[in-house]
């Protein structure tokens, strides 16, 4: 999967994607604004420029699986699976409305193209785990890609998981930490540091790259790098800027989850986009 | 001719029956946190068919998560542990991996209630029945006997979808033979009477059928129904007897809170109120202590059945 890459167009895309998921969050009274903003340019390479996904087919068995293990990002996967077709876009502005089929944390069962149900932190390693491993006992070629967060990395079963990938050598396993620093209450070095995270993920047998998480060259050349590796699973830890886009909140603790409860607190976050673009609803 | 199943302890008849369902159904897996030598699946799934086992470590919740991602791709995963470890230590893992996405895992709490034995108050779990069955999407079993077990493993083999279900690992006396069949959300009547309904499940029931027998020579006729399906629960079964016989006991290897006496009095209080009395353990947990002892100090034993069965009746009577 290999769409050409055409930087103004990925550039304008990006902005887009963080105008109407501020929308979105922001129509739905409150929501996790800072981890899904964080994750826009990582996802859309994924979908655009490395995994092989099908719209027609999503439950294909060759196709590549992404885990979202901090399930609370949703918002950014349905973006991405909104502009590749996988539901209409006029679903993206139901989010967390009654009845709803795009809810707050990321779910399978009732979203084309999510291919595991997340949301209490910790467990989506695991689940990718054992997607990776199935696929191994069926030869399949497939890679399963699973995006977690710094401060789900405080949760237990993260390290369970950790163990078990590196003692199994899962290769058609590719992880990715969104390193943007905070967690709901603090600074991740203030709160339970994770340091040295490249030092914890190659003790636990995994190959470990670092990529500029907002840098379109640093993504895919990082990516191709990690799909080249054979005997280990890859952790890449993406250094991103949470509620990136967002000048309000940017780099704040307080944009894990925005509150937005009147027209006054909505311009405020949509006024505070570095780009306004058109809604596509 | 038989199988003797019974003669075996349960824990083996697990091994062998999933390596029955395997060569059914080369999806189905066995996991397994570290125990699985208690379980009874090592060496016999581990040598007959290494690729369909996965023996994950002392990481309970890694195992059910783990579980549900092999699921999403089609496998059928029995996941064993300790009742304690896998339920209440992997509440959260089960409620959201497993159940909550609607995942076809199958989770094998192993040494249930006081069988948990020597290993004492720490590994006695008297409360996967309750909160197993408070959970969304999930089935919740309790076979007695290795017959039994056998029938209802292959049921879960067979259905779509989340089950729980204990496994006493020892010897069990026979309740059932070959021709054993397990039907979900139906209770079995081991004994039928018109003086006393006494509700069982699991570890239980075959001190409940001596009661019963005992009770039927002072003329106290039993009505017994077994109650392998925890949930779905045979509330029409219940009812009619109750009904009938004007009085209930239920008797578990369980706290009284929540489980199956827990489900009786929901059924009886909304739909049919009559005297009941729960036989189990109350709200206190386990110790290293003989059955005979722990039994005697909660009042759950035979003669406590047949103390509670004749009390009831009575009082059903006035």
């Amino acid at each position: 999967m290999q769409e050409t890459f055409v930087r103004a167009e990925f550039d304008r895309m990006a902005a887009e994607w963080r105008y109407i998921m501020t929308d979105m969050i922001c129509r739905a009274g409150s929501g996790h604004l800072g981890g899904a903003l964080s994750l826009v340019e990582i996802v859309m390479t994924l979908y655009y420029r490395v995994m092989r996904t099908d719209p027609a087919q999503p439950r294909a068995a060759e196709r590549d699986r992404l885990v979202l293990s901090k399930g609370h990002a949703a918002p950014v996967l349905y973006l991405a699976l909104a502009y590749k077709g996988f539901f209409p876009m006029d679903w993206l502005k139901t989010l967390n409305a009654d009845g709803t089929r795009l809810p707050s944390h990321a779910d399978a069962r009732y979203v084309p193209g999510i291919d595991m149900t997340t949301g209490s932190l910790g467990q989506g390693l695991a689940c990718a785990c054992g997607a990776a491993y199935a696929a191994r006992l069926d030869g399949q070629q497939h890679r399963v890609y699973c995006i977690i967060g710094d401060g789900e990395s405080n949760e237990g079963q993260i390290w369970e998981s950790a163990l078990f990938a590196g003692h199994h050598k899962l290769d058609n396993l590719i992880a990715i930490t969104d390193y943007n620093k905070l967690q709901i209450d603090d600074f991740t070095d203030k709160l339970l540091t994770l340091e040295p995270l490249r030092d914890k993920w190659r003790a636990f047998g995994w190959e470990v790259f670092e990529m500029d998480g907002h840098d379109w060259d640093s993504i895919y050349s990082t990516l191709q790098a990690a799909r080249a590796v054979r005997g280990k699973p890859v952790m890449v830890i993406a250094h991103t800027i949470k509620a990136k886009g967002c000048c309000v909140v940017e780099n704040k603790p307080e944009s894990h989850n925005i509150k937005v409860p009147d027209q006054a607190a909505y311009d405020k976050f949509m006024n505070a986009m570095t780009t306004k673009t058109a809604l596509p609803y | 001719m038989g199988t003797d199943l019974h003669k075996k302890e349960m824990r083996f008849v697990y091994g062998e029956t999933l390596n029955e369902l395997i060569a059914q159904n080369p999806n189905v897996m066995c996991l397994e946190a570290d125990l699985s030598k208690a379980s009874g699946t090592n060496p016999t799934v581990l040598n007959k068919y290494p690729a369909n086992f996965l023996n994950v470590g002392v990481a309970e919740a890694n195992m059910i998560s783990l579980g549900a991602g092999l699921a999403s791709e089609g496998k059928v995963p029995f996941c064993a542990s300790f009742t304690c470890f896998a339920s209440r230590r992997v509440y959260d893992q089960i409620t959201i991996s497993v159940a909550y996405a609607n995942m076809n895992v199958k989770i094998v709490g192993t040494a249930p209630g006081i069988t948990a034995g020597p290993n004492g108050g720490t590994h006695m779990c008297f409360q996967d029945l309750a909160i197993m069955r408070a959970m969304p999407n999930m089935t919740v079993l309790s076979p007695c006997d290795a017959y039994e077990l056998r029938a209802c493993l292959r049921w879960m083999a067979a259905h779509r979808g989340p089950v729980y279900m204990q496994l006493i690992r020892m010897l069990q006396p026979q309740v059932f033979d070959d021709g054993c069949q397990f039907a979900i959300g139906k209770a079995v009547r081991l004994r039928a009477g018109g003086s006393i309904t006494l509700v069982s499940t699991g570890y239980m029931t075959p001190f409940a059928l001596q009661a019963a027998d005992e009770l039927a020579k002072e003329g106290v006729a039993v009505d017994l129904l077994h109650c392998p399906s925890v949930k779905p629960f045979d509330a029409e079964a219940l009812v009619a007897s109750a009904r009938r016989t004007g009085g209930v006991v239920t008797v578990e290897n369980q706290s009284i809170l929540g489980g199956l006496g827990g489900a009786v009095c929901e059924i009886l209080g909304e739909y049919h109120p009559v005297p009941v009395k729960r036989l189990g353990v109350p709200d206190q947990f386990g110790e290293v202590a003989s059955e005979a002892y722990l039994f005697e100090k909660h009042g759950f034993g035979v003669k406590h059945i047949k103390q509670a069965c004749r009390d009831i009746t009575a009082r059903s009577r006035k």
